[in-house]
C-alpha cells in the first residue's frame, strides 16, 4: 500500500501556496538563465572550436611590406607551409571607424555567411554582425567608405576575427570603430590602394596537432623568424598568438566557474530558507509526528515525508527552468556573448554538463542540507514530539538581560535569539545579495574612472608610433623608444609595453635612472610589485629573458607599462645608441608622413576599452540587479514569513490584552528591519574585501588591469535598493501581522 | 450598572451548516461582582466571553461597558478597550515562549498608565524565585499563576477567566482559584469566569447557566464559599 501520508504532500504545497510560488519563481529564474548560460557557453564554444576545421582557420599571417613576387611568396612556402592571399584595405568610413575589406575568402578564414547574401556587385558589401550592431546598420542600409557607398547585402562572421581587433598589439579591441567586411574584386578596387595591405595566411604542409598547443606556439615562433630572413615583413602573428582569434576562445567558458559558484551559493541559501521552513512546519506538526512515530513510522519515512515538498518543487523548478534556458535564457545568455564577439553561426547542443550543474547538483545540495536538518530535528522521542517538548538541551532559564532595558527591547531581543537561526540566513542572505547588487553597481563607475584615468595618465595628447625613425621639425615632439615585453605566469602570459624615455622629459614627470625602471602603478598593483623589487620579462618568442630593479612606481593606471631611460632601453635591448621608435607630443605632427607612421595613440584609441566593455557588459549588470532583489526578497520575506507564523500565538495574544498593531509590528517586523538594515550597512567592509577578492581574482586571468574600486555611490545605491525592497516586502509583512486572529490564542492545542 | 448585555445573537457558518451559538442572551453585572458562566460545551459561554472581551462580534445585540457600547468601537477603539479595561487569563495559559516569567508579566504592565509594582506580583504569586526562568520550565499551575499576573499587573476593571483551571489539577486549580478570589476582593475587579466546573460556581457572586445558546438560569449566590470551600 502507499504511504497514505503522500496525499498531503499536494495539500502542503497548496496550503502553502505563497512560500513555494515565491521560491519556484526564484528557482526557475535561477535555473533558466544558469542553464541559458552554460547551454549558450558550451554551443558556442563548440561552434568556436569547431570552426577551425569548418572555416579552414589560417595557422598564422604574415603582412610584406611591399607586394610580394612569386619567388618570395614561394621562398616562404620552402619553410613548409602554404600562403594563401589575403591582402585587405583598412577602408576609412564617414563616421571615423574603419572597416577592413577583403574579397571573398574560398579556401582559407572562409565566411561564415549570418544572414542576407554575399555581395554581387561592385557597390555591394557584407558586413560583420557585431560591427553592424555597434554602428546601428542594417541589411539594405548603404555605407560610405573612402567616399564610395556600399550597400550592405548581408551580415558575417569571419572566423579569423572572432575579436575585432584592428591590431594585434591593441589592448582591446572597439567594436563600434573597427570591422570587417567582405567586397567583390571590382568593389575593392573602388577603395584607394594607399589602404593596401600585402596579407598572407599560412597554412602548415604538417599542422600541429593543436592549434594552441606548445608545440603550435614553438613552430610559429620559428618559422616567423626564418620567414623574417626571407623577405621584409611588415608584420606577421601564428594563429596562437593572435588574439583576433583565440581570444573569444579563451573567453568562452571562462566565467563557468564563477557562475558554478554563484548558482550553487544561491541553492544553498535556498536549502537554508527550506531547512527553516521546514522546521517550523515540523514544530507546528509535533503532536502529529509523535503520534506518527508512536504508531510505528519509521524516522526515514517521516524525513522522506518532510523532504517530499521542496524536492518536488525544486525538481520541476529545476525542469522548467531547464526548458527555459534551452529557449528563451539561451539566447539572452548568448547575445551577452555576441555582445562582445564576432562568432560564427552556432547550433543549440544538448549539454548534460549544464544539467548536472543545474538539476543534478541543486538537488543534491538540497537533500544533503535537509537531510541533516530534518535527521537532527526528527532525532527526538515521539514522546517527546507528543509533549510538544522539541528542545534538544532544555534551558533552565533564560538567559539574562538587563531589566534596565525597557521591556519592548528585551521583548525584540528575545525574538532575535529565539530565530538565530533564520536571522543567520538573513544575514547570509542579504551579504550575498549585496555583493552582487555592488558587483553591478560598481561596473558603471569604473568603467568611468578607467576612462577618466586612461585620458589623464596620457603621456602626451598624442603618441607616435613609427614604422622607421623619421625626424620631425615640430618642436613639441619629443622622441622614444618603444617595445613590448612579456610576463610568463605558468600557461597565462600577456603583453608588458616598455618605453624607453628620453632624458629631461617633458612628458614623463620622474627621473629615470640609468640601470633601473619604473613600473606603471596598475603593474604594481596588479602584481603586487613595489619599489626595490625585482621583476623579469621575456621577449615575444621567450627566447631572452630582462630583469629590472624597480626603482619607482609611476602613475598610470590604465595600461601595463615599463619605463625606463631611453640609453638604458637602447643598451638593453642592442639598439643604435641614437634609436627612438616614436614621438610623444601634445601637437598634431604634421610633418611626418603617413607611410612611416604604425599608429598614432590618442584619446579615443586609450577609451576604447572603456567603451568596449560597457557595450558587451551592460545587459549583465541589469541581470545582476534583478538577482540581488530577488535574493533580498526571498530570503526576507520567507524567512520574516516563518517568524511571524512560529510566534501567531504570542502575537495572538498580544492582540487580545490589548497592544495595538503597529506595537505588535514594532516587536517582530522591527526586529527584522533592524537585523535586515544593520545587515546591509554592517556588511559593507566584508561586502568591499569579497568584491575586491573577486575582482583582482578575475582580472588575474585577463590581460590588463582594471583596479577594483567600488565608489561610495555603489555603496549608497546598493544599500537604497535593497533597503526598498525590504520596505515593500514589511508592507506584506505587516499585512501578515494584522492578519493573524486573535481566536489563535484561544485555540487548544490538538 | 458596570456591564450590561442585551439580546446578544451569534451565529457561525452559512445555509444547512450555519449553527446559532447564542440565541438572545442578556444579563447585567454590577462593578466587582463575580460572575461563573456555567455549561456544557457547545453551550456558547466560551464566545459569549470573547464577545464580552472585544475580540468577537456579535450579529446583533450589544454590550456596554461603564456605559460604552462594544459595537460601536472600531478595531482600534476596541483594542484601546482591552488594553484600558481587561484582564485576559486562558485555559492554556498563552504566555509568550521566549520571554521569561518577568518579562510576561511586565508584557501586561507595560500596557497600564498604572500598573502594579512587578515584583511585589511576583512575589505574592509565589514567582519571585522563577522570575528568570522561561514559561516551559514552570509547572502548569506556575504557568497559570504567571498568566494571571500579567491580567492583573495592569489593574484591570474586569478579569476575564477562560476555563482558568480546565488544565490542572485540583490542588492547584484550588490554588488558582483562590487567587483569582484575591483579585476580585483585593483589587475590585470584576470577574467573569467561564468554567464547566459546577463546584466552581459557589465562589461566585453571580451565575449564568447557559445550555444550547440561551440563559437557562441567571441567580446571585446567597450562600457563596470562598475557594478553599470548594470541593469536587
Amino acid at each position: 500500500m502507499r504511504d497514505p501520508l503522500n496525499r498531503r504532500i499536494l495539500r502542503e504545497i497548496k496550503g502553502e501556496a505563497g512560500k513555494y510560488a515565491v521560491i519556484f519563481i526564484f528557482m526557475v529564474a535561477l535555473i533558466g538563465i544558469a542553464s541559458g548560460y552554460f547551454i549558450a557557453d558550451e554551443s558556442l564554444k563548440v561552434a568556436y572550436d569547431n570552426s577551425f576545421a569548418d572555416y579552414n582557420i589560417e595557422d598564422g599571417n604574415l603582412e610584406f611590406a611591399e607586394k610580394p613576387d612569386s619567388s618570395v611568396l614561394k621562398a616562404c612556402e620552402d619553410e613548409g607551409i602554404t600562403l594563401y592571399e589575403n591582402t585587405y584595405k583598412d577602408a576609412p568610413c564617414d563616421d571615423d571607424s574603419t572597416v577592413r575589406l577583403f574579397t571573398d575568402r574560398k579556401e582559407v578564414n572562409r565566411v561564415s555567411r549570418l544572414d542576407g547574401e554575399l555581395p554581387a556587385a561592385e557597390d555591394e558589401i557584407a558586413l560583420d554582425r557585431l560591427y553592424m550592431k555597434s554602428n546601428d546598420l542594417n541589411q539594405g542600409d548603404t555605407i560610405v567608405l573612402d567616399g564610395h557607398g556600399y550597400k550592405i547585402t548581408g551580415i558575417i562572421a569571419l572566423p579569423d576575427y572572432s575579436a575585432l581587433y584592428k591590431d594585434i598589439s591593441d589592448f582591446m579591441f572597439d567594436t563600434e570603430k573597427f570591422g570587417v567586411g567582405i567586397v567583390t574584386e571590382s568593389g575593392f578596387d573602388r577603395v584607394s590602394d594607399s589602404y593596401i595591405h600585402w596579407s598572407y595566411s599560412w597554412k602548415y604542409d604538417d599542422p600541429p596537432e593543436e592549434v594552441f598547443g606548445s608545440e603550435a606556439t614553438e613552430r610559429g615562433d620559428e618559422l616567423v623568424k626564418a620567414l623574417a630572413k626571407k623577405a621584409v615583413l611588415a608584420n606577421y602573428i601564428p594563429t596562437c598568438r593572435n588574439s583576433a582569434i583565440k581570444f573569444a576562445g579563451n573567453d568562452l567558458g571562462h566565467d563557468r566557474i564563477m557562475m558554478i559558484v554563484m548558482l550553487d551559493m544561491l541553492i544553498v541559501i535556498i536549502a537554508f530558507v527550506f531547512a527553516v521552513t521546514t522546521s517550523n512546519t515540523i514544530t507546528k506538526e509535533a503532536n502529529v509526528i509523535g503520534t506518527l512515530r508512536a504508531s510505528g513510522y519509521t524516522r526515514f519515512e517521516m524525513i522522506r515525508h518532510y523532504l517530499a515538498a521542496p524536492m518536488i518543487v525544486l525538481l520541476i523548478a529545476c525542469i522548467i527552468g531547464n526548458v527555459l534556458g534551452y529557449t528563451v535564457f539561451k539566447d539572452l545568455m548568448a547575445d551577452m556573448y555576441l555582445g562582445s564577439y564576432s562568432l560564427v553561426s552556432y547550433k543549440t547542443l544538448w549539454n548534460p554538463n549544464a544539467f548536472i550543474d543545474t538539476t543534478v547538483i541543486p538537488m543534491i545540495i538540497l537533500i544533503a542540507i535537509n537531510v541533516i536538518m530534518l535527521a537532527s530535528k526528527l532525532s527526538l522521542s515521539p514522546l517527546k514530539f507528543i509533549r510538544r517538548d522539541l528542545k534538544r538541551h532544555q534551558r533552565k532559564k533564560a538567559f539574562k538581560l538587563n531589566t534596565k532595558i525597557p521591556i519592548m527591547t528585551r521583548y525584540r531581543l528575545r525574538v532575535l535569539f529565539q530565530n538565530y537561526a533564520g536571522y543567520l540566513t538573513i544575514i547570509v542572505g542579504i551579504f550575498f545579495a549585496s555583493v552582487i547588487m555592488l558587483f553591478s553597481q560598481m561596473f558603471s563607475p569604473l568603467i568611468d574612472k578607467f576612462s577618466e584615468d586612461s585620458i589623464n595618465s596620457m603621456i602626451s595628447k598624442n603618441t607616435y608610433i613609427l614604422k622607421a625613425p623619421v625626424p620631425t621639425e615640430d618642436e613639441d615632439a619629443e622622441k622614444f623608444a618603444a617595445g613590448s615585453l612579456k610576463i610568463v605566469r605558468g600557461d597565462f602570459s600577456e603583453d608588458v609595453s616598455v618605453y624607453g624615455i628620453s632624458a629631461d622629459s617633458r612628458y614623463f614627470h620622474a627621473a629615470l635612472g640609468s640601470d633601473t625602471v619604473e613600473i606603471s602603478s596598475a603593474y604594481a598593483d596588479k602584481y603586487g610589485l613595489k619599489v626595490g623589487d625585482s621583476i623579469t620579462l621575456s621577449d615575444e618568442y621567450g627566447e631572452n629573458d630582462y630583469t629590472f630593479d624597480i626603482s619607482g612606481i609611476y602613475e598610470y593606471p590604465s595600461s601595463l607599462v615599463v619605463f625606463m631611460d631611453i640609453g638604458f632601453f637602447n643598451d638593453t635591448f642592442d639598439m643604435d645608441e641614437d634609436y627612438f621608435s616614436g614621438y610623444f607630443s601634445d601637437r598634431v605632427l604634421d610633418d611626418i608622413d603617413e607611410k612611416y607612421v604604425a599608429s598614432v595613440v590618442t584619446e579615443d584609441e586609450v577609451t576604447k576599452t572603456s567603451r568596449q566593455l560597457r557595450r558587451s557588459m551592460g545587459n549583465m549588470m541589469i541581470i545582476f540587479v534583478i538577482l540581488g532583489i530577488a535574493v533580498v526578497v526571498l530570503v526576507v520575506y520567507l524567512l520574516s514569513k516563518v517568524m511571524i507564523e512560529k510566534n501567531a500565538q504570542s502575537i495572538s495574544v498580544a492582540k487580545i490584552l490589548g497592544y495595538e498593531p503597529r506595537e505588535i509590528s514594532g516587536i517582530y517586523i522591527r526586529t527584522t528591519t533592524i537585523v535586515t538594515v544593520l545587515s546591509f550597512l554592517l556588511c559593507i567592509p566584508l561586502e568591499s574585501k569579497a568584491l575586491d577578492w573577486l575582482w583582482r581574482a578575475m582580472m588575474m586571468e585577463y590581460p590588463g588591469w582594471l583596479a577594483p574600486d567600488v565608489p561610495a555611490s555603489a555603496f549608497i545605491k546598493t544599500v537604497a535598493m535593497g533597503l526598498a525592497t525590504y520596505f515593500v516586502t514589511t508592507f506584506l509583512l505587516k499585512r501578515k501581522v494584522n492578519k493573524v486572529p486573535m481566536d489563535e490564542a484561544l485555540k487548544k492545542p490538538e | 450598572m458596570f456591564i450590561e448585555i442585551c439580546d446578544i445573537k451569534k451565529a457561525f457558518g452559512e445555509g444547512e451548516s450555519r449553527v446559532e451559538v447564542l440565541k438572545g442572551i442578556s444579563f447585567e453585572l454590577e462593578k466587582g461582582e463575580f460572575c461563573v458562566l456555567l455549561g456544557p460545551s457547545g453551550s456558547g459561554k466560551s464566545t459569549l466571553l470573547n464577545i464580552i472581551g472585544g475580540i468577537d462580534r456579535a450579529d446583533s445585540g450589544h454590550i456596554s461597558i461603564g456605559g460604552e457600547k462594544t459595537a460601536d468601537m472600531n478595531e482600534k477603539a476596541l483594542t484601546r478597550y482591552r488594553r484600558k479595561h481587561l484582564g485576559y487569563i486562558f485555559q492554556m495559559y498563552n504566555l509568550i515562549p521566549n520571554l521569561n516569567i518577568k518579562e510576561n508579566i511586565e508584557v501586561g504592565a507595560y500596557l497600564s498608565d498604572n500598573p502594579l509594582d512587578v515584583d511585589d506580583i511576583l512575589k505574592t504569586l509565589g514567582l519571585y524565585e522563577h522570575r528568570h526562568k522561561l514559561p516551559n520550565q514552570l509547572s502548569g499551575g506556575q504557568q497559570q499563576r504567571t498568566a494571571i499576573g500579567r491580567a492583573i499587573v495592569k489593574n484591570p476593571d474586569i478579569l476575564l477567566c477562560d476555563e482558568p483551571t480546565g488544565a490542572l489539577d485540583y490542588n492547584t486549580s484550588k490554588e488558582i482559584l483562590r487567587l483569582i478570589e484575591t483579585v476580585n476582593q483585593k483589587y475590585g475587579s470584576t470577574v467573569i469566569m467561564v468554567t464547566h466546573n459546577d463546584a466552581i460556581k459557589n465562589m461566585a457572586d453571580r451565575v449564568v447557566k447557559l445550555r444550547d445558546g440561551v440563559i437557562r438560569k441567571n441567580t446571585l449566590n446567597e450562600h457563596k464559599q470562598s475557594a478553599d470551600e470548594l470541593d469536587w
